[in-house]
């Protein structure tokens, strides 16, 4: 079934999961030709699509999933100068606590989110929680706990 | 099976490895990383169904995430910290939230983490057979990575076992348990079903009330069963026990060692079901969150310890009928606890966890009757390590087990590897 929702890439991101699809495909076809046992030894073969070159139908679902996701794909452009001052996707925001500390985030779609790497997705609570604020704006992250930060930067640049 | 074996050995140090942050924490007799997986492989399976996700693939992706800790240790985020403060107060301020650093430092220390990691999960399955190894390998990659919508749902999974694990240990003031759980949780979890069930935690434990809804009292009833079967990870096996191991294996992390092995010489036998497999590993011993970890011993043991070293010597010596009798009382038994510990979960989730303990006890089917052969090996196996590091531990009376026990070629093939590793 394909999803109607919008699908929110980095311009990076838009052209890895391309990449993927591609490289995908040749798979596939290399299966389908029989010399897939070369492709699958080749050390060109990323190991992100390790778990696709075994299992065919894991393969497929991959391939379906990522058709499904270029329908429904929107870029994270670089908002106008005079948006940059509120937090959307694509914004890194550094946030600043009563003591003093100092926390950042890169606002981006839920498929390319990493917390370990700093990259959080704008549909977690954390992620809902900053969109829309500006500059100076008082943010309580968590729930239940409450954490209070205030915003000190937002910056966009190319992705 | 010389590889699979130094394998296990090696995996099965997770057992013993407890998990850092608890360790900073400062909680007395933390979980280790098996009983962690054990339970976060049961809410990944519980919470999955409700979707369409390749379970499968879900409980691989689960059950692999942390085997890289057996060398790596356990990398909690404070590890990001390269040197958290010698003084306690400062120490303490800084673990009861969660980490502050700049998107350039945490991308750093986050490539540093994996790097590490994923050389040490390379070293873990270096020997296995080219096919395991990558099936390992890359269902650890699409937890990392988050590759595809299984990796992307146990990730969040992780995170959500370790926040219900928290509240157990800390319960909800913030002063105990600082906010760090709720802040690292709620920075990854954007799956619209785990963010309901993130409601359902705060209801339960905050009281947080929230729209009623017949999903929702489904998700509520799967968090009780997760804490209901938390339990397994402080109950320590009986027979160890009674054996006088010190700090012996869990029943989750036995169950833990049980399902990988489900796993890697599950994958040996094509005419196996392994999504069953694995799932029938998870179920076996649920019912002793309500039953305690029951043994065969347990009808024929005495109070007098002497005595009792002397019916350990050999494996049990009774008549059919008197076998037959003690695997009635206690299948009746175990058969109620699983029914009662499973009674509020929807009705086709607890017919599919109950019929696999009914095929496990009954060995009716190809998956149990190997399970079963699986089970008796891991035991013999965690006894012959036991063996190995105490001289006044005899494992003798397990093999006689092993022997009645396992009739696969693949399983005593590798009884013969045991062998020659041991002996």
């Amino acid at each position: 079934m394909s999803t109607e929702k919008k699908i929110y890439l980095t311009k990076k991101g838009l052209e890895k999961i391309k990449k993927e699809y591609q490289d995908l495909k040749n798979l596939k076809l290399a299966k389908s030709k029989g010399d897939f046992s070369e492709v699958l030894h080749s050390e060109d073969v990323n190991p992100e699509y390790l778990s696709f070159q075994e299992d065919l139908n894991f393969l497929e679902a991959r391939l379906f999933e990522i058709k499904d996701i270029l329908k429904n794909v929107e870029l994270i452009k670089l908002p106008s100068k005079e948006k940059r001052n509120i937090v959307n996707l694509g914004a890194q925001v550094t946030l600043e606590e009563s003591d003093g500390g100092i926390n950042e985030f890169l606002i981006v779609g839920s498929l390319e989110a990493n917390p370990n790497e700093g990259k959080i997705s704008s549909e977690s609570p954390v992620g809902k929680a900053l969109l829309e604020h500006r500059i100076g704006d008082e943010v309580i992250i968590t729930s239940p706990i409450k954490v209070i930060y205030r915003i000190k930067k937002i910056k966009y640049q190319s992705l | 099976m010389k590889n699979f074996l130094n394998f296990l050995l090696e995996a099965n140090k997770l057992k013993t490895i407890p998990r850092t942050g608890w360790v900073l924490m400062k909680v007395k007799n933390p979980e280790t990383i098996a009983g962690h997986t054990f339970r976060m492989v049961v809410t990944a399976w519980l919470l999955a169904q409700k979707k369409n996700l390749n379970i499968k693939r879900v409980i691989k992706i689960a059950l692999s995430h942390d085997l890289c800790e057996v060398y790596a240790g356990d990398m909690t985020p404070f590890a990001y910290y390269l040197h958290l403060p010698k003084n306690k107060t400062k120490r303490e301020k800084i673990l009861m939230k969660w980490i502050r650093l700049s998107k350039k430092e945490k991308n750093k220390m986050g490539k540093r983490k994996y790097e590490i990691e994923r050389k040490s999960l390379l070293k873990l399955i270096k020997f296995l057979k080219p096919k395991l190894k990558k099936e390992i390998f890359s269902s650890w990659l699409d937890y990392e990575r988050g590759i595809s919508k299984e990796g992307k749902f146990v990730k969040q999974v992780d995170r959500i076992e370790t926040l219900i694990q928290a509240l157990e240990y800390f319960g909800t003031k913030k002063e105990v348990g600082g906010t760090s759980w709720w802040e690292g949780t709620e920075e990854i979890v954007d799956d619209s079903l785990l963010l309901k069930f993130l409601n359902t935690i705060q209801k339960k434990f905050y009281g947080r009330r929230i729209k009623s809804s017949k999903e929702q009292k489904e998700l509520e009833n799967v968090l009780n069963f997760l804490l209901e079967i938390n339990k397994l990870k402080r109950m320590s096996r009986k027979i160890w026990q009674l054996l006088g191991v010190k700090n012996p294996e869990t029943v989750a992390g036995h169950i833990f060692t049980l399902i990988l092995m489900a796993w890697i010489f599950g994958q040996e036998q094509p005419k196996l079901n392994l999504k069953k497999l694995l799932k029938m590993a998870l179920c076996h011993e649920l019912c002793a969150v309500c039953t305690g970890d029951l043994t065969p011993y347990d009808r024929i043991l005495s109070k007098n310890k002497k005595e009792n070293k002397k019916i350990f010597k050999k494996w049990l010596r009774l008549s059919k009928k008197e076998k037959e009798k003690i695997f009635l009382l206690d299948y009746k038994k175990e058969k109620a606890a699983l029914q009662k510990l499973a009674s509020k979960l929807n009705p086709p989730l607890r017919k599919e966890i109950i019929q696999l303990w009914l095929e496990y006890r009954n060995h009716n089917t190809l998956e149990s009757r190997f399970l079963n052969q699986l089970n008796a090996l891991s035991v013999l196996l965690q006894a012959l390590i036991y063996q190995k590091k105490d001289k006044n531990f005899s494992a003798d009376f397990l093999w006689e087990w092993a022997f009645e026990k396992c009739e696969d070629p693949i399983i005593l093939e590798f009884i013969e590897e045991l062998k020659k590793k041991f002996y």
